[in-house]
């Protein structure tokens, strides 16, 4: 009986195996789950925010008009997206619409890893701002906790510089919902960190659609001359 | 105290500290680096720091203090979900004292009872039962936390509230294993350990055969050890023979109560009544596959979580806790940014440093103050 006891306490040091056909329920169960999740999360966000995402969008396509670029920035996973962004910009998948410069404030290790190693990883991102941006540009922040300490430092950096601010953020938006360094921020109200992941996705590819609306229409205004 | 000074000779501490320094002079790891030795237990850790063992080993052995404080993992969401069972209309939630304090993401029980919570202090879920029978017109839910050590007396009170046809009682089931822990530590590329202070109470229940995974897999001895000063003591020493021999095994100091084929009636009564979660979450240490336990279905009418609805929400520790690096030996408590300021036992941000076996809470007890004072030219200071 004590074996038998030990073995269901501890199933991996008896090479216990799960049933494979209530494993498989179960996985099918959590599949249904998480993904259901992940469609309320973006539905509800979407319903609460759609203004301000249309608000974001403006403010970047403005830092177009005005010859600037998009810069963004996030650590981990934000990062990935950082990179994610920059790419739908600097390489868009649409037919005629054109790229536009975009800048990844990760994409470079020796300027991450010497300031970090030289001067501390808060500086990461607000040394390179120093170095590369113009009042024109817009900064794009993305981290799903609202708190990162070199998100929060590059945005008060760049609002000093004269750009325009933008952050993605998750749960209750953390201190960059309160910092008065973002002209927006838009909080995706979860605590999964997946679910906020997913659904800055979904608002970042919004974003690059509406900017390229927005751009488009100017374009088409160019072409068609001023009215007679 | 029979049986207890004992345990706590100084002459046989000298005698047994002796040893350790002689054996860790035929170490030659130790001229490398320090060796680190993890004491899993909370209660080992209090007796660390209430005797100041750490202070009287050589430098070249670093105790780790590890995260076997059931309170201290205790993820902040789960304290939401037990604040919200405490306010419920009509609702008598009892629990373990050291409990009361740790901060929930709003408040913690103790300040749930201030606000009007009847909330009850109990030594036993047996006196949570009889609170259930002498208030039968109200909801009981008993706050069941603990290791392996304290799932036996949960199980046994569950088995007799089922003889006993008892309605209006349930527990919250926090209950966590703490062999997973140890294999999840041992494989965190952040913790590099040459051995382990096994717990003592858990092997009572569970004997020492659990623990052989650490020295075949791993080649890291285990002690299982009692909780008097020598104990530690001698348990340092056989995990320190073992690394001077090269050996790597798993060996049982702590005979006296915790016999090596551990407690089958105690066991039983386990298995009848809980299984295995899939995973459950551990404050600091993320999630741990198969480390916490529920009750089974056939119990199913004594599981407050199916019984009632409870917000189960995972909430993020507060930015400058750093009780995760604490739990996992990365830093020690007097390295944490708030330690002492922000976080003090009056005002914890974090549950080490709220319950009494935390690490945080026994160092900031037991004089480890003279640490945040040290001069910048890295002296210890006189205190």
């Amino acid at each position: 009986m004590s074996n038998d006891a030990l073995e269901a306490l501890y199933p991996f040091l008896h090479g216990v195996r799960q049933d494979g056909a209530s494993l498989e329920t179960r996985l099918l169960e959590s599949v249904r789950a998480k993904a259901e999740d992940s469609v309320i999360v973006k539905r509800r966000f979407f319903e609460e925010n759609a203004e301000r995402v249309v608000a974001a969008a403006k403010t970047i396509a403005g830092s177009y008009r005005r010859g600037g670029r998009l810069i963004a920035m996030g650590n981990g996973g934000s990062s990935c997206d950082a990179s994610h962004v920059t790419v739908e910009f600097l390489h868009p998948i649409t037919a005629g619409r054109p790229a536009l410069a975009a800048l990844d404030l990760g994409a470079d290790r020796a300027m991450l890893t010497a300031v970090a190693n030289d001067v501390g990883f808060t500086h990461v991102f607000v040394r390179q701002l120093i170095a590369l941006a113009r009042p024109e540009d817009a900064l794009i922040g993305i981290s799903t906790s609202g708190n990162s300490e070199n998100l929060l430092a590059a945005f008060v950096k760049a609002k000093e510089m004269g750009l325009a601010t933008i952050g993605l953020s998750g749960g209750d938006g953390g201190r960059m919902a309160a910092s008065p360094a973002l002209d927006h921020c838009l909080v995706v109200a979860t605590d999964s960190v997946h679910r906020v992941q997913e659904c800055h996705v979904a608002i970042y590819h919004i974003i690059w659609d509406l900017v390229h609306s927005l751009l488009a229409d100017d374009r088409g205004a160019a072409l068609a001359g001023p009215k007679r | 105290m029979k049986y207890v000074d004992e345990f706590r000779d100084p002459d046989k501490a000298r005698a047994l500290i002796a040893e350790i320094h002689k054996l860790v002079a035929r170490i030659d790891l130790c001229r490398v680096r320090p060796l680190q030795v993890m004491e899993v237990c909370g209660g080992h850790t209090h007796t660390i720091f209430r005797y100041g063992i750490q202070h009287m080993l050589p430098p070249e052995v670093e105790l780790v203090h590890g995260p076997g404080c059931p309170v201290c993992v205790l993820p902040m969401g789960r304290v939401d979900d037990c604040v919200a069972l405490a306010e419920r209309q009509g609702t008598i939630l009892a629990t373990f004292g050291d409990a009361v304090r740790v901060p929930g993401s709003r408040k913690s029980l103790l300040q749930a009872k201030a606000d009007g919570a009847d909330v009850r202090i109990v030594y036993s879920p047996l006196d949570a039962l009889r609170l259930a029978r002498d208030n039968p017109g109200r909801e009981v839910v008993f706050f069941a936390l603990g290791f392996e050590t304290t799932m036996p007396p949960t199980a046994l009170t569950v088995q007799r509230a089922q003889a006993e046809e008892i309605r209006n009682f349930s527990l919250f089931c926090n209950h966590i294993t703490i062999i997973p822990t140890i294999k999840a530590i041992l494989d965190s590329p952040e913790v590099g350990l040459d051995g382990f202070v096994g717990p003592g109470h858990v092997s009572m229940v569970i004997g020492s055969a659990p623990y052989q995974f650490v020295p075949e897999r791993y080649r890291k001895p285990v002690v299982i050890a009692g909780f008097e000063p020598l104990d530690v003591l001698q348990a340092l020493g056989m995990v320190l023979a073992q690394i001077a021999a090269g050996r790597a095994a798993v060996e049982n100091q702590y005979r006296r109560v915790a016999a090596d084929a551990g407690n089958a009636a105690a066991l039983a009564a386990v298995h009848e009544v809980f299984e295995l979660r899939e995973f459950f979450e551990w404050r600091g240490l993320g999630s741990i596959d198969h480390s916490g336990v529920r009750l089974r279905e056939a119990y199913a009418q004594f599981d407050a979580e199916r019984r009632f609805a409870v917000p189960n929400v995972s909430i993020a520790d507060p930015k400058a806790c750093q009780c995760g690096e604490v739990l996992k030996g990365v830093i020690k408590p007097w390295q944490c940014k708030v330690f002492g300021t922000a976080c003090t036992p009056e005002a914890p941000l974090g549950a080490l440093m709220v319950s009494s076996e935390g690490a945080c809470a026994a160092h900031y007890q037991f004089g480890g103050s003279v640490r945040i004072n040290a001069p910048a030219n890295g002296k210890a200071p006189v205190p």
